[in-house]
């Protein structure tokens, strides 16, 4: 939880790193993402797009400082360890996990979003993803 | 360095450009704002209510975007709701300083330049005054918006301490009307409030019944203009 009492997202900040195609030795990873290119790795993000994106997490991280201003800092604690209790997934890494309890918590289960019905019923999996996957699981 | 343009509005934004005002008496305090919004030069709304409830005895008047001044009272009220549950009706001071707040950390994004007045029962009557940049002044009185430069002068030569509340709301009364007769921002028009411990009076005077000063009579060419006789503001329910 950021201490900061932002209205809305700032914007978006000038950095070009490699996190985005890093391995685990933290350098870029050239046989899943081919060569180092330094278009990719400058974040030329559009301003109206992290905006949008990071809307929702601005709104709840004010709600969340308020309730710190009016009742103290057990409040948002409270709400971001009950998130994180009912969050908790010990399944190994499966696809499309729908979490109504968290939905519950952060206000969004009588609310639809594109991604809910637009979602075709096949996916396509690539098997890399599942190493990946448990690796970063594995790490906890 | 990155300079913070806060003289401009950001593109496409509607300007509450505007006349507020916010002066303290012996028992309570009248607030009084125009009621013109624009955009560019299109009067968005010509009867804006500028004077918005936070609490049920602290109000305050917004200046500048009128998307900004609007989310940053929405918070505020939530906040005072949730503190009033929690330890009982907060202070004016408390308001102010949860406004204040807000308006520094987002000063970057904000063009918002609000008046936070009102009563309660450990200090009585206060006006805060939060001008654009998140700074906190107390007041005994407090003009705003791109109105209140046409008044500095005539607040300053009339304003004495230990006014009641009628030489109070005469005062707002006449720096609005004169702020509303020099500055294209302002018009419409004037909506005061007067809050104090039995609770809040709303006051409306319309355009066709604002204090009239100098016209220039004497360029029309010797025809007399007749003066009308002064009238007390309305009285409405909220």
């Amino acid at each position: 939880m950021d201490p900061s009492l932002r209205l809305v997202p700032s914007g978006p900040s000038k950095v070009a790193s490699i996190q985005d195609t890093a391995n685990s030795f933290g350098l870029h990873d050239t046989l899943t993402y081919g060569p180092r290119s330094l278009a990719a790795e400058v974040k030329k993000s559009s301003s109206v797009k992290d905006r949008l994106e990071n809307w929702e997490a601005t709104q709840d991280n004010l709600k969340l400082n308020l309730q710190r201003n009016a009742y103290g800092l057990h409040a948002p604690v409270r709400m971001l360890m009950e998130r994180q209790i009912v969050g908790h997934n010990p399944h190994m890494p499966a696809f499309r996990t729908s979490n109504i309890h968290l939905d519950i918590l952060m206000g969004r289960d009588e609310t639809l979003e594109c991604a809910d019905f637009m979602m075709p019923a096949s996916e396509l999996s690539q098997p890399l993803d599942i190493h990946a996957e448990m690796e970063r699981k594995l790490r906890m | 360095m990155q300079t913070v343009d806060m003289q401009r509005l950001k593109a496409g934004e509607v300007n509450l450009g505007t006349s507020i005002m916010a002066v303290q008496f012996t028992d309570g305090v009248v607030i009084g704002a125009d009621s013109r919004t624009t955009t560019g030069s299109y009067i968005a709304n010509r009867v804006t209510d500028k004077l918005t409830h936070v609490h049920d005895r602290i109000y305050c008047c917004r200046s500048g975007s009128a998307a900004d001044t609007q989310a940053v009272a929405d918070i505020v009220h939530y906040q005072l709701q949730m503190i009033t549950q929690q330890s009982g009706t907060p202070s004016v001071a408390t308001a102010a300083n949860i406004f204040q707040k807000l308006c520094y950390e987002n000063k970057d994004q904000l063009s918002a330049g609000i008046i936070v007045a009102g009563w309660d029962k450990e200090t009585g009557p206060s006006v805060y005054n939060i001008p654009l940049g998140g700074g906190l002044f107390r007041q005994p009185w407090a003009i705003g918006g791109s109105g209140s430069t046409y008044v500095y002068g005539y607040c300053d030569a009339t304003y004495k301490d230990g006014w009641g509340r009628d030489e109070t709301v005469e005062f707002v009364k006449n720096t609005l009307s004169l702020a509303m007769s020099r500055d294209g921002s302002s018009g419409g028009v004037i909506r005061m409030c007067v809050i104090t411990e039995e609770g809040v009076q709303r006051l409306f005077v319309p355009g066709n019944e604002l204090p009239k000063f100098w016209e220039g009579e004497e360029v029309l060419q010797g025809k007399p203009v007749k003066r009308e006789v002064p009238v007390a503001p309305m009285e409405i329910e909220i």
